[in-house]
């Protein structure tokens, strides 16, 4: 008998990792355990008996080697549930008090972090030229509300980029 | 040729760098070493997946590391002679810091 499979809908921003990574935790505890990210926002969770699992998100840009990436992490007890837009998921059972880590010191960790600003950094400029070669004769509404959502989306980019930008000096240490 | 200043340019290496670059004076792969470092260190620097594979990118492009094997989708790495000349000077270094922390932290 296959286990009930239910779907759920959350949001969380790039730089909101730690908090995906707990709440996932936390459906774990609760017997939902992430059967694979399947769309952004859209989790796909398995019932199964409740487990002290820990979620970690890696990010990365290039699918170089990617599988000695894997494999790598599958020999250090990882489980790898999928991958979405270079986001990679994977979950290790806690044993003990400490939680197991995939970043073991900082100046790792906030590679991660600048792979990530790279990535927004190379895409605002670009989509800043998109947004502005719309046709100058467009009155019509669908182009206002255009206009609108691309404000909207360009002042997203730049919360993005100003929080990971600060994510990675907190992360620097003495 | 490495040239004083193309050594020092890595230096100092984290704790995590060093003890990778220590482990690999004879070849191994990832989840070994990842334990081997582990031993070594008596417990005190743990290196996760996501911190090795970045440190064997780095160290491979920057000539520190060369890989020698790959088997069932496992990569195995040693030092290389330009790796061994920045594991010495690091070695110096911390040598002389280490006497320095002993000396003035006596009978703490």
């Amino acid at each position: 008998m296959e286990n009930q499979t239910v779907r759920k809908f959350k949001w969380f921003w790039a730089w909101q990792d730690e908090k995906e990574e707990a709440w996932l935790s936390e459906m774990a505890q609760a017997g939902w355990h992430l059967k694979w990210p399947a769309f952004p926002g859209i989790y796909t969770f398995e019932a199964d008996a409740p487990r002290d699992d820990v979620y970690r998100l890696d990010f990365i840009t290039s699918n170089k080697d990617y599988q000695n990436y894997l494999q790598l992490f599958q020999d250090a007890g990882w489980v790898h549930l999928g991958s979405m837009g270079g986001w990679q998921y994977f979950r290790k059972t806690r044993q003990g008090n400490e939680s197991p880590e995939i970043y073991t010191d900082p100046e790792s960790k906030v590679q991660k972090y600048r792979r990530l600003l790279s990535l927004l950094v190379v895409f605002f400029p670009i989509y800043i030229v998109l947004i502005t070669n719309s046709p100058s004769d467009a009155t019509h509404p669908i182009y206002q509300i255009g206009k609108l959502l691309g404000g909207f989306f360009v002042i997203l980019f730049v919360i993005a980029m100003i929080k990971i930008y600060l994510r990675i000096n907190q992360l620097k240490r003495l | 040729m490495a040239t004083r200043d193309e050594i020092e340019k890595y230096l100092p290496l984290s704790e995590a760098t060093c003890y990778i670059l220590l482990s690999l004076v004879e070849p191994l792969h990832g989840y070994v070493l990842m334990q081997k470092v582990e031993t070594m260190s008596q417990g005190t620097v743990k290196i996760g997946p996501g911190t090795l594979y970045g440190a064997f990118t780095v160290l491979e492009k920057e000539g520190l590391i060369v890989k020698v094997h790959e088997r069932d989708r496992r990569k195995s790495y040693m030092l290389t002679s330009k790796g061994k000349k920045v594991l010495q000077e690091q070695v110096r270094r911390s040598e002389i810091m280490v006497r320095n922390g002993i000396e003035i932290t006596k009978g703490w």
